[in-house]
């Protein structure tokens, strides 16, 4: 049996690859996609207190086809979940999902012994890159979930890190 | 214009329109008429209250699975006066069936099938009683008591 | 546009098509799907389809013992979580017979009249970004900003609260609460003022909305409609007024309403309902009686068996709770009566015959919260 080989792996245009890799980090175009509370933090992080356009990341498309990341903002449940599947392949490669709140992350406050409706984290359905915890989590958490995912990108944080005194 | 409690009553006191009628303290309980019905008073009892000026607040069903009996609850609020008034009605478990709201509230149909959606409670004459809130191939009653943890 | 539109149909031979809103769709709110049968522009029938966030807060309410559900009543309608606390603790009270110093009801009114104001400035925002205006959600999240900082520095969240408890609330103001209250209000009376200069008495608003899905009062009783719709119909419906519950029936506010039924006037109320929510918080502030903020309840607390009730004006109408208890720890029956549920279920009917795009400025207009239907 033939082992596919990724060309990617062996190949390398570093500089290049390096430059994408810093232009997607700082301009990431994520999907409108409100689910429940957390999208109301969602909406906070876009407002003029915390302006996530400082970060590049304020661009929110409402089509999977013009978006890149995937912030997945509430409970997902089991009516929804194909509907999101599709829209997670809807997107285009490079893609990456961004769980946010407990729900996303694993069902949160509605997990419970034989529920019926709540789909029990998002990777269940997808790979996750970030996970941001919180019940909802604050703006500035997402913010941070956004660096972090430019961290992954990249391979070095930009911006310095909040240290609690 | 805004009925008083007593016109309600009257209402009500008509032969076989309702199996019993009890005023209730608005403090304690939260509504100031409790009227139980047979399923077939239900309809009935919409048209006297629609008449009278009365919205449709909710429906919503109680499993009495120790009395083997189904509940549902039909809750009316008052624009312009601050009557509350609650029609109930039983049917045995096994055969849950009501008559439809819809043709004097149209607004049943969504309470309703959501009633039908967490009981398995059945609504005849009801133009559409497909899943509401559950997914559509949906063929289990969730608020049902024998499943219960 | 003058007159109430008339289903003309566009092509004539009746062919008609079936456009899907949602339930991934910017204009939709979160995630309702609209099942939309068009005719050219024109909607012959728009059929919501709900449940794409159904998360079992009913269920949940009979599995757990009744202080353990409290948190999840901030998570219906995230947008006003205190008015859903205090359905809940209202529900308890009444059924268990607590007494809930005065202190603590007094700060009940501040707080969830903050959050109504909170809720209304971001259905402003939202409603208009529906309508293609972007600016204003600008204005409102800064304003909405400082609400969140009075109420996060008292309940220690910004959005789904969880402040009220079965015979009070859990915390008494802070020293400086009551000053930068004041101050807020203060500051919020001339930004009305400018809200008002910037969109409300815009023209092109006016031209989208004046005569815009007339709602006849009728039609909300028949499927339960209230809140700013229904006062909106000319009716004047307010909780507040018609069962008054807490320490409303001291205080002096009005009731907005607008005859005109259309979507103007819906709009209408929710600004008038701003400025008199800052009233009522200016009144409460001043009235504050001292003493504790919470009375004395059993540690492990069963309601008598019983049917009890308890309705609050929340930011999108009527919303009760009804707990059905059978003498144990947990509810028997948990029913959360959601006024967005009967708001939207009018929307097959009034969105008749009307343009794609006017159904979508009738949509906003009735202020939808999606979790607030499923539940």
């Amino acid at each position: 049996m033939e082992t596919p080989v990724d060309t990617s792996q062996i190949v390398k245009f570093a500089m290049l690859d390096q430059l994408l890799d810093l232009s997607r980090a700082n301009s990431l175009w994520p999907l409108t996609f409100g689910l429940a509370c957390c999208a109301i933090e969602m909406m906070a992080a876009g407002g003029p207190r915390f302006d996530i356009s400082r970060f590049g990341a304020e661009v929110f498309r409402p089509s999977p086809r013009q978006a890149d990341l995937m912030i997945v903002a509430g409970t997902v449940n089991k009516k929804m979940a194909p509907a999101i599947k599709i829209l997670y392949d809807q997107m285009l490669e490079p893609k990456w999902v961004i769980a946010m709140g407990n729900c996303a992350i694993s069902g949160g406050p509605f997990v419970f012994p034989n529920q019926y409706a709540v789909v029990e984290g998002v990777d269940k359905l997808f790979p996750v890159d970030v996970y941001i915890p919180g019940c909802p989590p604050r703006p500035e958490a997402l913010i941070e979930g956004i660096l972090t995912l430019e961290q992954k990108l990249t391979g070095k944080r930009r911006w310095p890190v909040v240290k609690s005194d | 214009m805004s009925p008083t409690l007593d016109q309600i009553r009257e209402h009500f006191s008509g032969p076989g329109l309702a199996l019993s009628v009890t005023p209730t303290e608005h403090a304690a309980k939260g509504y100031h008429l409790d009227v139980s019905v047979a399923p077939a008073g239900i309809v009935p009892a919409a048209q006297a209250l629609y008449a009278l000026g009365f919205g449709l607040d909710a429906i919503t069903g109680v499993d009495w699975i120790a009395q083997n009996e189904m509940e549902v609850v039909y809750d009316y609020f008052h624009p312009a006066s601050p009557l509350r008034i609650v029609v109930r009605s039983r049917a045995p478990r096994d055969n849950p069936e009501f008559p439809t709201l819809s043709d004097v509230f149209p607004g049943a149909r969504w309470h309703e099938r959501e009633t039908h959606d967490f009981f398995g409670i059945r609504f005849a004459g009801h133009p559409n009683l497909i899943p509401l809130l559950l997914p559509e191939d949906a063929d289990y009653h969730p608020l049902r008591k024998e499943g219960a943890p | 546009m003058s007159a109430p539109l008339k289903i003309e149909p566009a092509t004539g031979s009746g062919e008609t098509f079936v456009l899907n809103l949602g339930p991934q769709h910017p204009a939709a709110h979160g995630v309702l799907r609209v099942k939309m049968t068009m005719d050219g522009e024109y909607v012959m029938r728009a059929e919501p389809v709900i449940g794409y966030i159904h998360r079992m807060h009913e269920k949940m309410g009979e599995n757990r013992p009744l202080a353990h559900f409290l948190p999840n009543t901030g998570r219906v309608d995230y947008l006003s979580a205190l008015h859903y606390n205090h359905a809940f603790v209202g529900a308890v009270e009444r059924a268990a017979k607590l007494e809930v110093p005065p202190r603590a009801e007094f700060i009940r009114v501040i707080t969830s009249e903050l959050n109504r104001i909170s809720s209304h400035l971001v259905w402003w925002s939202a409603f208009l970004l529906d309508l293609g205006g972007f600016t204003p959600l600008l204005y409102a999240f800064d304003d909405r900003e400082k609400i969140l900082d009075l109420l996060e520095g008292l309940t220690g969240s910004r959005l789904t609260y969880c402040y009220f408890r079965f015979g009070g609330v859990v915390e008494d103001l802070d020293p400086g609460f009551a000053e930068r209250t004041r101050k807020f209000i203060a500051e919020m009376r001339p930004r009305l003022k400018m809200y008002r200069q910037l969109v409300t008495d815009n023209i092109i608003l006016r031209k989208r909305l004046e005569h815009i899905g007339p709602i006849s009062p009728d039609l909300c009783l028949k499927y339960g409609a209230t809140g700013p719709v229904i006062r909106g119909s000319g009716v004047s419906y307010d909780v507040r007024r018609a069962e008054p519950y807490s320490v409303y029936s001291q205080l002096d506010f009005d009731v907005p309403t607008f005859p005109e039924s259309d979507s103007m006037a819906r709009y209408l109320v929710r600004m008038e309902e701003i400025v008199q929510s800052l009233r009522i918080v200016e009144q409460a502030l001043d009235k504050l009686p001292d003493g504790p903020v919470l009375g004395k309840v059993p540690r492990v607390l069963k309601l008598p068996p019983g049917d009890y009730c308890y309705a609050v004006e929340a930011a999108r109408g009527r919303h009760m709770v009804r707990i059905v208890s059978d003498g144990k720890e947990a509810a028997y029956r948990l029913k959360l009566r959601t006024p967005s549920f009967s708001n939207l279920s009018l929307f097959e009917e009034a969105s008749k015959g009307m343009l794609l795009a006017d159904a979508l400025a009738l949509m906003g207009s009735l202020d939808l919260v999606i979790p607030d239907i499923d539940r």
